[in-house]
């Protein structure tokens, strides 16, 4: 496999404000009062972090709540700019990000309308759009109410739409967090039958999980993250071990 | 710049959005977007000709010649300081160009602009003695620039409102009294030279007498007038642009 993405010695810090003023009241009375006056605290989320992903490898991130895992997958996706460091693309992917289901739905719209506005948020031509329609519609087992304003939706059938557009957005790489536990449990194996048939397709996938079933059906290999620090990054099930003894280690504190 | 052109699918969805949810499931729609400025215009055509006594011919059509392009301009400044923070959600879990929502706020006002426009301009010739003159063509260029210009200003205000939500407020005020100090509702041929001088310090002032040079005076602006609004559009874009690129690496994690 080739490599397809390198990080190298990314960190990035976040300024956490305590107090945090965003209007010029706050600021004034700051000056005059400690108690108004803002705080900062520089927090690593992510510290010195280098990895190579290759190509057609499916990647899991897993750490505890809070280990850096959503913001190395932010940086990855070029959301987050890194502090220091650097992400390196050998080639050029097409980078689809599923943090969040529907993201950019808006609930007075029809399903119809979602899924063009969908699509046009992740890039999408208008003839590209056109394209995946009736495959989103399939997927999401939606025929019938792509004329319905989707606030009139259950959750579920929310969620199956924006899985649906997710899964059909056709990028080459998919960077992905904890969005399965959809729908029930028949949409769910479908989604699970999906994201194995895009690694057959040769797809590069990085994705968040807490799920250890779905580390070891799916990844190729694990990284381990704890307070912002690679502690560990191979073979899914010695990662999992590895988890284990960490999430062992902070129970019994210590 | 490259990248923002293959999102225009993007830019024209959102300013479809923001129509469809304007005019779905209001039964007189568009009417409403049309009742504001004609209540404003009687309002004040009332107010100015009968007890003021301003002796401004056809002081209606003056009026709506002005007060139309002012409304696009203060509506999209006024949405613009919403338009990075409220899509927060989407800039922080998705990775696109920004720049598409400052751009799409304009161009929704734009739109709301030229349907405003086809409805009333003819409609108000009719009430008054104008006829259509080939000065109407120059609309074409002062509102390409004018479009420009607000662009720029929006991604400044829009780039603002992200580190201060106060400028919400602010541009409230400042454009109540931007909007005396820009010659809407008085003609500045009217003024006296030294006020004359005042009026033009606001750039704004340099589009709205364009827009009443072609339609009201049907006159051409002056060659120095047309080069003051080329000068002033393209300095606002790229100052603007120019902001807007230096914060938007920090808007994901700021919004």
């Amino acid at each position: 496999m080739s490599p397809l993405l390198e990080i190298q010695n990314v960190s990035k810090a976040f300024t956490i404000r305590h107090n945090r003023s965003q209007s010029l009241k706050t600021n004034f009375i700051g000056l005059f009062h400690k108690r108004f006056r803002e705080t900062k605290e520089v927090l690593w989320a992510l510290k010195d972090i280098s990895l190579t992903v290759h190509q057609g490898e499916t990647l899991g991130l897993i750490g505890r709540n809070g280990s850096g895992k959503s913001t190395l997958l932010r940086i990855i996706a070029g959301i987050y700019p890194p502090t220091s460091g650097e992400v390196r693309w050998l080639k050029k992917a097409n980078i689809g990000t599923m943090i969040e289901l529907g993201v950019g739905f808006h609930p007075e719209l029809t399903g119809r309308e979602n899924i063009f506005l969908g699509a046009s948020i992740h890039g999408l031509t208008r003839k590209q759009a056109e394209g995946i329609y009736a495959a989103v519609v399939e997927f999401s087992e939606l025929d019938g109410f792509m004329d319905v304003p989707i606030k009139n939706y259950s959750t579920g059938m929310q969620a199956r739409l924006g899985f649906g557009l997710a899964v059909n957005l056709d990028p080459d790489v998919l960077l992905v967090d904890e969005i399965f536990a959809v729908g029930d449990e028949a949409f769910q194996k479908k989604c699970t039958e999906r994201m194995s048939r895009l690694r057959t397709e040769g797809k590069t996938i990085i994705f968040v999980s807490h799920d250890p079933v779905k580390i070891k059906t799916f990844c190729d290999r694990v990284c381990l993250l704890d307070h912002g620090t690679l502690r560990f990054s191979g073979d899914p099930v010695q990662g999992l071990g590895e988890y284990h003894r960490l999430l062992v280690a902070v129970a019994q504190g210590t | 710049m490259i990248q923002l052109f293959s999102y225009r699918e993007l830019i024209k969805n959102l300013v479809l959005k923001d129509l469809k949810l304007k005019y779905r499931d209001s039964t007189l729609g568009f009417f409403w977007s049309l009742a504001n400025p004609l209540l404003l215009i009687a309002v004040y055509s009332f107010v100015f000709t009968r007890m003021l006594r301003v002796d401004t011919p056809d002081f209606p059509y003056f009026l709506l010649v002005g007060l139309l392009p002012w409304n696009f301009f203060a509506q999209s400044l006024m949405m613009s300081t919403g338009s990075v923070i409220d899509n927060g959600n989407l800039i922080r879990k998705v990775r696109l160009p920004i720049e598409v929502f400052p751009i799409a706020t304009v161009l929704f006002n734009l739109a709301q602009f030229l349907l405003a426009l086809i409805v009333l301009l003819p409609a108000t010739m009719l009430l008054f003695p104008t006829r259509v003159s080939w000065t109407f063509l120059a609309f074409i260029p002062i509102l390409a620039l004018h479009v420009l210009f607000t662009v720029g200003l929006c991604f400044i205000f829009s780039t603002a409102t992200v580190f201060f939500r106060d400028v919400r407020h602010f541009t409230e005020i400042f454009l109540m009294l931007l909007f005396w100090l820009t010659p809407i509702v008085y003609d500045v041929r009217a003024l006296a030279e030294s006020l004359r001088a005042v009026v033009f310090m606001n750039p704004v002032a340099f589009f709205i007498t364009s827009y009443q040079d072609i339609f009201y005076r049907q006159s051409l602006p002056s060659p120095a007038h047309f080069t003051g609004l080329c000068v002033i559009s393209v300095l606002s874009l790229a100052c603007g642009y120019s902001v807007f690129r230096a914060f938007r690496l920090r808007f994901a994690e700021e919004v």
